[in-house]
């Protein structure tokens, strides 16, 4: 399929040319498959000299239109990438930022493109990618000690925000401001938020936590775990939240047995994680954040059919998106057996 | 009088008329689109069959739960259950705390049935 000279694409190459310092032609531009909104786009180039000579295999992130209030916006995820990258983090490498809206209309910026599938109802099912499950799992779990052994004040950044009074409690409060400002009432999730501050963990440390890390935010080669992909969530929080988020049944994309992921048990995910940290894990704490991010994921979720109900972005994958809430909230009571 | 079939009646031939006559000729990087199309399909379906039913059972439940106030449609009635929610009215251990509980697991299990029943086949609920 032939690329159309759109006047986008030559101020993109423009752009590019400027950030290279050499001449720039855009080979292929497309949407990268999944999410609701196209955030990703596949992007090749042919740079002429420069320090990127060559054809280079790149990802154009951008701005969604209506962000989630919890996430980052693209400049502040843009370092924050950079940072962990820089780290030694398996991130993708972020190249170039632009801010300047004359060029796309919105903030994007550019990393390198790299190998390896993400969709999750992809990854469960194909016990040979990322060198097997167990491997995956076993290279998930050691990279997330990782991101927690950081020191977050020697990131840089400066945005980053400490949870008060504690990351749980700081969670439950969050979520209510959401369901005031929320059109409809939701009382089945009021209660596991009224749990959630009931039953909350005394404060542990707090690192830097990715707040997003689980299956279809990864990209899982043929040999073992190549990146973890989308940062905009990244703040400071309770470590354990990550573990109990990456065991949320929503994760699991069918392959509900395997807890973790749906790739491996949560106690081989823990114990591998233990391993790497060289901390001892309190399995009540997971499962209180199993708990915490059923109900993050129905608020996110909720947001998402809200940009579709509001009229704002009428979307048909935004307005399912709404409907995953009510088995979220069962799963709530379920697991904190507050009903039945 | 409305004319049959009715609203649910008719999204759940064209349903499987899409997915029988047209989804195989869906180009894949179509497919996903048309599966979701199906699935928005059928949860109006079950919405048009149950959600009103379930409203009016959740409406009737909580009417007893909270005894006399000023709330009498369900949204005002389920404001009021978050008022109380929100004050810690319902303590843990007490039958009414079970009872809003069991009240609660209701409302999920009937808005799960429109949204999604496979998942609670696959818990082993109905």
């Amino acid at each position: 399929m032939g690329l159309s000279r759109t006047p986008e694409l030559a101020r993109l190459e423009t752009f590019l040319g400027k950030a290279a310092e050499t001449k720039v032609t855009v080979t292929d531009f497309q949407p990268l498959p999944g999410g609701a909104v196209q955030e990703n786009w596949r992007l090749d180039a042919d740079f002429a000299g420069g320090a990127f000579a060559g054809r280079q295999e790149l990802v154009l992130r951008t701005d969604a239109p209506a962000p989630i209030p919890s996430s980052h916006d693209r400049a502040k995820e843009f370092r924050i990438i950079q940072a962990v990258h820089a780290r030694g983090i398996k991130a993708p490498e972020a190249l170039w930022l632009c801010t300047d809206q004359s060029v796309l209309e919105k903030t994007f910026f550019i990393m390198r493109r790299l190998p390896g599938i993400a969709a999750g109802h992809r990854v469960v099912k194909d016990d040979t990618l990322g060198g097997g499950h167990d491997t995956l799992a076993e290279e998930l779990a050691v990279e997330l000690a990782r991101i927690h052994a950081l020191d977050p004040r020697s990131l840089g950044l400066d945005f980053l925000a400490e949870p008060r009074p504690s990351p749980a409690l700081a969670a439950a409060r969050d979520f209510r401001a959401y369901l005031d400002v929320h059109p409809d009432p939701r009382p089945v999730l009021e209660w596991g938020i009224a749990w959630l501050e009931r039953e909350a963990p005394p404060k542990g440390s707090v690192v830097l936590c990715h707040r997003d890390f689980r299956t279809g935010n990864y990209l899982a080669g043929k040999d073992g775990l190549v990146a973890i992909l989308d940062w905009e969530f990244a703040n400071l929080g309770d470590p354990d939240s990550d573990i109990g988020w990456i065991c949320a049944r929503c994760w699991r994309f069918g392959a509900v047995e395997k807890v973790a992921g749906g790739i491996a048990s949560r106690e081989a995910f823990v114990r591998a994680y233990e391993r790497a940290s060289g901390r001892k894990v309190d399995r009540a704490r997971i499962d209180y954040y199993e708990v915490m991010a059923h109900a993050r994921w129905a608020i996110i979720a909720l947001q998402q059919g809200q940009r579709h109900v509001s009229g704002r972005e009428p979307s048909l994958e935004l307005a399912l998106t709404a409907h995953v809430v009510p088995e979220l909230e069962l799963e709530i009571l379920r697991l904190t057996q507050e009903g039945a | 009088m409305r004319e049959r079939p009715h609203g649910a009646d008719l999204l759940a031939i064209a349903r499987e008329t899409l997915r029988r006559d047209v989804l195989p000729l869906v180009p894949d990087e179509s497919r996903y689109t048309a599966l979701m199309i199906a699935n928005a399909m059928a949860i109006a379906a079950r919405d048009a069959e149950l959600g009103e039913r379930a409203a009016r059972d959740a409406l009737q439940r909580l009417a007893t739960l909270l005894g006399p106030t000023r709330a009498e449609d369900l949204r005002s009635l389920n404001k009021e259950l978050i008022r109380r929610i929100r004050t810690g009215v319902f303590r843990p251990g007490t039958p009414e705390h079970a009872a809003i509980g069991r009240h609660l697991w209701e409302c999920a299990l009937q808005q799960v049935r429109v949204s999604n029943p496979k998942y609670l086949e696959r818990l082993g609920l109905k």
